[in-house]
């Protein structure tokens, strides 16, 4: 099939396609965040055990695929009675995964925070929690946007990995592979679902340095 | 418990009992005993290397201490936690390098605390401190964040930022050392009015102009230890040791280098 034939028999499919892609990465980078934020704020926290538990989860998410971890969901957990949606397995896989990197880079953006600052912030009375919330964590998170940008790309490239389960609607990845079953969509199906991937990053890219850039903490 | 009447002898708003401190095996302070009264002003002064940043550092624990005691208005510091939260709470603190919380503005900067820790409400923290801000020259910066001002504006901006906790006692620690030498004077003058005004201040600083002006009493530390201590008049003209004789001269040639 040349470009033009896909376009007129899946271009509603591909526009669902895109959505989905688009509200499974939004949902999953939205979910790694905030538990990103917490991870880290257990890997600084004074109490051990936590910041045990923290380092032990960002080992271990950081460090298995993501095609892995979703046979896992999907077909290892109903062994142990827990059977959940392959939506649900699917948004698992692709914020827990992310969210270890997401740690990763609060972690580097809270070294480039000034130690001195933090002393202020005791020195003046405020609690562990205060600290943190007040001023470690927006400066980290600050000091990560670009870092995080990346990771919002890579969090989309995840939501791939909904292909290798049945689901409905479909998005960019599993559209193609379901061309490709039902007709030969050929090499060109991939380039549609590709460009809009490759567009989204960029627009995504955009949106990350013009927040760089206002956020961004003048020293 | 001892005899001691409340309403009698005042309880000093710090008191530091033999303290000593190690980092690894380097002993960087030693038997070190200090009281302030309310309303005192003492300037510490020393070489470089002496523990004299150290020992304003142990007064609110940034700095833990390897034996000894230290009472903040007669209570034993706290280890950590609340309690401890509670008493850095009433000690004020000013940095050299100002340690302004760069991600907010001026304002921001000087109600964080009181809203944070003395649950004060955002408009009358506000009020309280523009007022603050006005008091140290710089209203006019308080919209701005900490890098648009200059060094001497964001040092007074950490100055207000500590008197907003109305502190019982404000620790400076060489306040002027990170400045360039022509906003030095206009903090020394925030200070100098904080003095007059009888705020207690236990200032580490290399001023020695100021330090005669404004100490009530002033500390020499040497190697760790307080070697002299005395009101400044007698100390900077008669000091009593070797040490500070060398100490105090090595400044009046640096002065007249400059002068020459």
């Amino acid at each position: 099939m040349n470009i033009g034939e896909l376009l007129s028999q899946y271009g509603g499919k591909y526009a669902i396609a895109l959505l989905t892609t688009w509200k499974l990465t939004a949902v999953s980078f939205a979910l790694a965040l905030a538990l990103g934020v917490l991870i880290t704020a257990m890997r600084v926290s004074p109490i051990r055990p936590l910041r045990i538990i923290a380092g032990l989860y960002v080992q271990i998410f950081r460090n298995i695929p993501g095609v892995a971890l979703l046979i896992f969901l999907v077909y290892a957990l109903p062994y142990l009675n827990l059977i959940f949606s392959y939506q649900t397995c699917v948004l698992t896989a692709t914020t827990l995964i992310p969210a270890s990197f997401c740690s990763e880079y609060l972690m580097s953006g809270m070294n480039m925070i000034d130690k001195g600052q933090i002393e202020a912030a005791r020195a003046l009375g405020m609690r562990f929690t205060h600290v943190l919330r007040k001023v470690v964590i927006p400066q980290a998170l600050r000091n990560s946007v670009l870092p995080l940008t990346n990771l919002l790309v890579a969090t989309m490239l995840t939501t791939s990995l909904a292909s290798q389960v049945p689901m409905n609607p479909m998005e960019l990845t599993g559209l193609v592979s379901h061309i490709n079953t039902h007709s030969v969509g050929g090499i060109m199906a991939f380039v549609i679902s590709a460009a809009l991937y490759c567009a989204t990053a960029i627009l995504i890219g955009q949106i990350g340095s013009l927040i760089d850039r206002k956020v961004r903490i003048v020293r | 418990m001892n005899s001691e009447h409340k309403s009698g002898a005042e309880t000093p708003v710090i008191e530091l009992r033999t303290v000593n401190k190690y980092f690894g095996t380097h002993h960087v302070l030693k038997d070190v005993s200090l009281s302030v009264r309310q309303g005192e002003v003492v300037v510490i002064i020393g070489p470089s290397g002496s523990g004299k940043s150290t020992l304003c550092r142990t007064i609110n624990r940034l700095e833990t201490i390897s034996s000894g005691e230290i009472l903040i208005e007669g209570q034993p510091m706290p280890a950590e936690g609340k309690e401890l939260a509670q008493v850095r709470s009433r000690i004020g603190m000013v940095f050299q390098s100002f340690n302004l919380f760069l991600h907010r503005t001026i304002l921001d900067n000087v109600t964080m605390a009181p809203m944070d820790v003395l649950h004060i409400k955002r408009k009358d923290a506000e009020e309280e401190a523009l007022k603050l801000l006005r008091q140290v020259g710089i209203e006019d910066q308080a919209r701005k964040v900490p890098a648009q001002l200059s060094g001497g504006q964001q040092q007074r901006a950490a100055i207000a930022r500590a008197l907003a906790m109305h502190p019982k006692a404000i620790l400076f620690d060489e306040p002027t050392s990170a400045l360039d030498p022509e906003m030095i004077q206009e903090v020394l003058d925030v200070m100098t009015s904080l003095a007059k005004s009888g705020m207690t201040m236990v200032i580490v600083t290399h001023e020695m102009n100021f330090a005669r002006n404004v100490a009530d009493r002033i500390i020499f530390m040497n190697d760790g230890a307080i070697l002299e201590e005395g009101a400044p008049d007698e100390f900077f003209a008669h000091p009593k040791t070797e040490r500070a004789r060398e100490f105090l001269a090595s400044f009046r040639n640096e002065q007249k280098e400059s002068e020459l």
